[in-house]
């Protein structure tokens, strides 16, 4: 009875504000709505309110709505029921392949016309190029990274001491991760296999991600820098599915069918594989769970090393008032400061995109009793970013279908990518002109 | 002669019966069995396993879940009673009150049935808006307070009321409102439990619409709160979230056991399967 008359209270207070803010000139306080994504465990929308609230602290003029909205999908779609019905978030944190998507929406706007005097200049110039590179389409800048992931390998180094191998030299090349999977897979004595060298997730939403791993180690590339064009049928991109197929199919050490994203850690934890292609978040929860010695490691590479980087960005909404932008503009550069990203770093797992983040002293405590947290760092400059398009959604769809359609052994590599290559090339012809 | 032995038809039907129950129940067994045992076990069988409750207690702190409880029964509550007075109205208007042009109108009604409430979901978050209820209860119950579906079968139901109910009730000098409640009501009373139990199961677990009108841990459902334990990017938490799940369908599926046999009967005699 108590929380329905608070409720009433509340509505009442509510409209009351609103009647104010409609009243009140535009000098008044700003504020403004921010939905966000959360993707990995932990009490992160406490977080997330303190560093809000620290923000209010020093603009006492902006007044933030922080919105936990779910995952990436339901933000999205939050994100964009809200900007087609011309209300949208001045701010949200969204995927950072969704760009192709939100400029053709037009939904979103560059964030590169905020940056106007020298200190914004330096501020943009802090972060990594590599995260930079993903969120420019046609010379602009629309975006800016917050909460980026790259794919790292995760190995059992006493699995690797066990079979003989230097648990401190990790595969650097693949025939090398195939000769130390061989050495590392145990079979029961009726043939069974109880531990597999490697696995590489490849259920639909996680397979095109780490596909693009193993093309850009291939020296290949999925798609162009305009989200126009996918080079599906190149000679790299399908030998590099055919390499995927064939270390289980061939080689025997990669676990047969479909290895699934979310019951991959488990398999590393309980050591039905030895070793395992995997976020960088995943390693407060690995580095508690383990029973056993492990190791970070950078991807291998056949023959440069390379690995894909992940997550989400800033994106500023056009329809939003001039005001609400502007205050959204300073809430992005606070989340993004040094500091902030330091902590949170440690408290997501999430890489900070900023070198000067690596330079707080907390991360670099961190990173002093984690040393693998700097694997992750240190392979960015070879990461290329993830799979990206016009009509996002459906490019990706069709990529991840070819790609169990040749995992499962239904189609092979060459006649499964042609065939989703085909299909893509229709969807996005309109957008090559 | 009367055959006493079962018959082998009768054996498959069984065996069959057995087979789609054991799979249907599976997943359920599952998370309890994972809900109430520590992480290590959540993939492997030992019936020697450790119980905890600490799946539970991590849960319970990491959501409000009281809040959220109380948000989803508002919701599902305020749903359920304007839909049992519109459709109960509307029916009865269609059944009893024959106008010119109710057939179309009635058409119109079914066809609404064919119109998937996703893709109205931008016009619906608009007209919100425009009231100013984001962010309210109302605004989440708002699009389901008239329901197609309920319209047409309570229609459906009075018309199969003989007639002869309704004209006694008449000749004893029982006015429309009257009929309409010591008649009509109570001879469906199967159709209302029927109903009201697949309007609670859907808008109890309705996700998509609740999520996109809410902002504020006020007035979000339970379901929205449940999302936070899916925090796929770093793999599955199997424990938690299948202690996060049993906690937000308890309420629920203590109330099927409870009146199962009534929920059985009401859909046998609805004729919803």
């Amino acid at each position: 009875m108590t929380s329905i008359a608070l409720k009433r209270r509340t509505a009442l207070l509510g409209a009351a504000m609103l009647g104010a803010l409609a009243a009140m000139p535009a000098s008044a306080k700003t504020t403004l709505d921010f939905y966000y994504p959360i993707q990995v465990g932990g009490p992160l929308t406490k977080v997330v309110d303190g560093y809000i609230a620290k923000f209010k602290e020093a603009n006492p003029d902006i007044e933030v709505n922080a919105v936990y909205s779910g995952n990436y999908t339901d933000t999205t779609t939050k994100a964009l029921t809200a900007a087609k019905s011309g209300a949208p978030p001045a701010v949200a944190v969204l995927l950072a392949t969704d760009i192709f998507t939100l400029i053709d929406e037009d939904v979103v706007e560059p964030v590169g016309e905020f940056v106007k005097n020298d200190a914004d200049k330096a501020w943009l110039a802090g972060f990594m190029p590599a995260y930079l590179k993903s969120a420019q389409v046609g010379g602009k800048l629309w975006s800016i990274p917050f909460q980026r992931s790259t794919a790292v390998l995760y190995y059992n180094k006493d699995a690797f001491a066990s079979a003989g191998l230097d648990p401190n030299k990790p595969p650097k090349t693949w025939a090398e991760m195939v000769a130390m999977g061989k050495a590392v897979t145990q079979k029961d004595a009726s043939g069974k296999v109880t531990r597999w060298g490697v696995g590489i997730p490849g259920n639909i939403g996680s397979s095109q991600w780490l596909f693009g791993a193993l093309v850009a180690q291939n020296g290949g590339r999925l798609m162009n820098d305009e989200g126009t064009e996918t080079y599906l049928t190149d000679q790299k991109v399908v030998d590099a599915l055919q390499f995927w197929v064939d270390l289980s199919t061939k080689e025997g050490v990669h676990p047969p069918g479909i290895q699934e994203w979310g019951t991959t850690p488990q398999d590393f934890l309980e050591q039905r594989i030895a070793m395992i292609w995997t976020t960088t978040g995943n390693l407060t929860n690995i580095a508690r769970n383990a029973s056993f010695k492990f190791g970070l490691a950078p991807y291998p590479g056949n023959p440069k090393p390379a690995s894909v980087l992940g997550g989400g960005n800033f994106y500023i909404f056009k329809k939003a008032p001039q005001d609400q932008k502007d205050a959204a503009f300073k809430l992005v550069k606070f989340l993004t400061s040094d500091e902030l990203q330091a902590d949170w770093a440690i408290q997501t797992g999430y890489v900070a995109p900023r070198d000067g983040a690596w330079n707080v002293p907390v991360l670099k405590e961190y990173t002093a009793k984690m040393p693998d947290a700097l694997v992750a760092k240190n392979q960015i400059p070879d990461s290329v970013p993830e799979f990206s398009t016009y009509e996002n959604a459906r490019t990706t769809k069709i990529l991840n279908d070819a790609l169990s359609a040749a995992l499962t052994g239904s189609k092979t590599p060459r006649q499964a990518l042609s065939e989703a290559q085909t299909a893509i090339d229709r969807i996005l012809r309109p957008y090559r002109r | 002669m009367i055959e006493t032995r079962t018959s082998p038809a009768e054996l498959i039907v069984a065996f069959g019966g057995w087979v789609l129950a054991l799979l249907w129940v599976s997943p359920l067994l599952y998370a309890f069995w994972t809900a109430f045992h520590p992480a290590a076990y959540a993939v492997r069988f030992d019936l020697l396993a450790p119980w905890t409750l600490e799946n539970f207690a991590r849960v319970w702190n990491a959501a409000p879940f009281p809040r959220y409880f109380l948000n989803t029964f508002l919701l599902v509550t305020l749903i359920l009673c304007c839909q049992f007075v519109i459709c109960t109205l509307a029916a009865y208007a269609f059944v009893c009150f024959p106008f010119k042009g109710s057939d179309v109108l009635f058409m119109f009604v079914l066809l609404q049935l064919m119109i998937m409430p996703e893709a109205l979901l931008v016009e619906n978050y608009k007209t919100v808006a425009q009231l100013g209820l984001l962010d309210t209860v109302l605004a989440m119950g708002l699009p389901y307070l008239a329901s197609a579906f309920g319209i047409f079968l309570f229609r459906q139901t009075f018309k199969s009321i003989p007639k002869e109910l309704e004209e006694a009730a008449r000749l004893e000098g029982a006015n429309m409102f009257q009929v309409l409640l010591r008649v009509f009501v109570p001879v469906a009373k199967p159709i209302y439990i029927a109903y009201g139990l697949v309007t609670v199961s859907y808008h109890w677990n309705n996700f998509l619409w609740p999520l996109v009108v809410t902002n504020s841990v006020d007035t979000r459902p339970i379901t929205v709160g449940l999302q936070i334990f899916a925090t796929i990017e770093q793999g599955v938490d199997w424990s938690l979230i299948t202690a996060a799940t049993i906690l937000s369908v308890s309420p629920l599926l203590v109330a099927f056991l409870l009146f199962q046999r009534q929920f059985v009967q009401s859909f046998m005699r609805a004729g919803i399967r």
